[in-house]
């Protein structure tokens, strides 16, 4: 329960501080390219627009995720706000929950309005919506896991000692994550039983954001498999449980005094 | 939390994380299988070597080298599929050697993967041509590329008047060796016969330094052998046959001292005498002959 308000306080001060402002700058993206994209292009319009709307919505999503992520337990600590939440009765794990849930909403409302966006720009150019357009909220939902597996990230570094480290980490990882695949295709072709080794357990211990990566397919029409929707959301909740449960092992003993 | 909670909290931690990373992996290998489904159209968003280098900001040597590897693993993992027809294969490798016009692995390595009929390459020696072509263009007085080019007008598009002229123009550049003008000669008398294949086939492998082009090239010119050998034998067997019908294996040769012993395959094979009478390979033999059989992508021009 107490994670609940520490959630939709983080989602209102994510809002204080004019987060969704990014709204505009995205609306703007999305009518230019709605705009010009009839006159640059020819015959690949909605391709351009959803490639453009979709990957738009994954980078927007992904900087705040990370700059707003890695200042959640930080911005706490140096205002001292977080001696007078945790002397309540609230345990410290419920707090980092509720501010994960907190700003999962954030980009949750951030990117259904951008979803929003991108379907007004996309009925611009196209004039109707047809039964394959279903699919490209199939790859907002996969950004939104992505966006959630970041933000649990982006949380656990916000635990050390300071925004610069944790914003250079979850950079990091998340970077590493988007090439994970390569990662282990290296270690095949590398004629080593002993990097294959190494390399394959470096594949499943980095979190694999291609495995969310659906914008290719839907931009083409391609229908996603049903089993890869489950498997993608069960990777996606075991994956933020292990980094939650990391984080609040470590947020556990952090010596606030 | 108290002192004791925490440790029993830590101790918990400790415990369900690896549990939890154990989880991951057969829900990943579930996903792995699950994306193979919609792959295929997520392989290569640019396509244009040009902007790649444009925005390369000067590093477009290390793109380069990252675009050759990723063309080979690409190859790799579709090769593994066992019914690819690798189309994302020459965009890749021309935008490699866009970006780095000196990369001669690519179009050498390169040009074999695609001109190489369905399963093994793409079955494009057409594309081949063009990623040839594209590297002369940039390096004019590269004569290995020439070579290059010589064989895939040769062996894959049996286009024996420009293998020639390729070899030829090729044998005027410094470094050249001397049997490119032999061939060139060679080829423009005899067309496609197998001493010329032979030739070619042990340039490349000699010369190669790309380990599929070497095993690709091996494997030819093991094929090329027993092709010869089967024929040789099967001469001797129909003599043979017309004076005593009686022959049933090849072991009855030796027996009647027409051979010393039953000839192997180059892979260690004994070839064997079918019931109608037509020698072959063992069927246990790695040797393969079908790979001799022109594609089917390109009719012959000559």
């Amino acid at each position: 329960m107490m994670a609940g308000t520490v959630a939709i306080n983080t989602f209102r001060e994510a809002v204080r501080d004019r987060v969704l402002y990014n709204l505009i700058f995205f609306a703007l993206a999305m009518m230019a390219a709605a705009v010009l994209v009839g006159q640059i292009t020819i015959g690949i319009e909605r391709l351009v627009i959803i490639n453009l709307g979709l990957t738009a919505i994954s980078l927007i999503g992904t900087v705040m995720a990370i700059f707003i992520g890695v200042g959640l337990v930080y911005k706490e600590m140096e205002k001292r706000t977080l001696y007078s939440l945790l002397s309540k009765p609230l345990h410290r794990w419920e707090f980092l929950v509720g501010k994960f849930a907190g700003l999962v909403l954030t980009l949750v409302v951030n990117t259904a309005l951008m979803t929003l966006g991108l379907a007004a720009a996309l009925f611009y150019v196209t004039r109707a919506f047809n039964r394959a357009d279903a699919s490209i909220l199939v790859a907002v939902y996969f950004i939104l896991l992505e966006l959630a597996v970041v933000t649990a990230l982006a949380l656990f570094f916000s635990c050390f000692p300071t925004p610069m480290l944790s914003t250079l980490l979850t950079l990091g990882l998340f970077i590493a994550g988007q090439f994970s695949t390569a990662l282990r295709e290296y270690g095949r072709v590398a004629h080593s039983r002993v990097l294959e080794v190494i390399f394959g357990t470096i594949y499943y211990l980095l979190p694999n954001f291609h495995n969310f990566n659906a914008i290719g397919a839907v931009a083409h029409g391609d229908a996603i498999p049903r089993a890869l929707i489950v498997h993608n959301t069960l990777y996606a909740l075991l994956y933020i449980a292990v980094v939650l449960l990391g984080a609040s092992a470590i947020f556990a003993n952090v010596d606030l005094k | 939390m108290s002192v004791a909670p925490r440790t029993r909290f830590n101790r918990g931690a400790s415990a369900a994380i690896p549990l939890l990373f154990l989880a991951i992996v057969p829900l990943q290998k579930g996903i792995d299988r699950d994306r193979v489904r919609i792959r295929a159209s997520e392989e290569l968003w640019l396509r244009s070597g040009k902007l790649l280098k444009a925005i390369s900001m000067g590093y477009g040597s290390l793109l380069a080298d990252i675009y050759w590897t990723r063309a080979v693993q690409y190859y790799g993992s579709q090769f593994e599929t066992g019914h690819s027809q690798f189309t994302e294969l020459y965009p890749l490798m021309s935008i490699a050697l866009t970006l780095d016009p000196r990369l001669s692995v690519v179009p050498r390595g390169g040009s074999i993967l695609l001109s190489e009929p369905n399963p093994i390459g793409a079955g494009r020696p057409d594309q081949a041509v063009e990623l040839l072509q594209q590297a002369i263009a940039a390096n004019h007085d590269d004569w290995q590329l020439y070579a290059s080019l010589g064989f895939v007008y040769y062996w894959y598009m049996k286009d024996y008047g420009h293998a020639s002229q390729v070899y030829l123009e090729g044998s005027q550049y410094s470094g050249a060796p001397i049997w490119m003008k032999g061939m060139a000669a060679r080829i423009a008398e005899l067309g496609g016969s197998r001493d010329t294949s032979v030739m070619v086939w042990s340039e490349i492998y000699q010369n190669s330094s790309e380990p599929r082009a070497r095993e690709n090239a091996k494997q030819h010119l093991y094929a090329l052998h027993a092709q010869a050998d089967i024929e040789a034998l099967q001469k001797i067997v129909d003599n043979y046959r017309g004076h005593i019908p009686r022959l049933t294996s090849l072991r009855d040769l030796v027996e009647d001292r027409v051979l010393p012993d039953v000839p192997v395959d180059p892979a260690g094979y004994a070839y064997v005498l079918d019931s109608s009478g037509l020698v072959g390979l063992n069927p246990s033999s790695t040797v393969r002959l079908d790979i001799l059989e022109p594609t089917k992508h390109d009719k012959p021009t000559q």
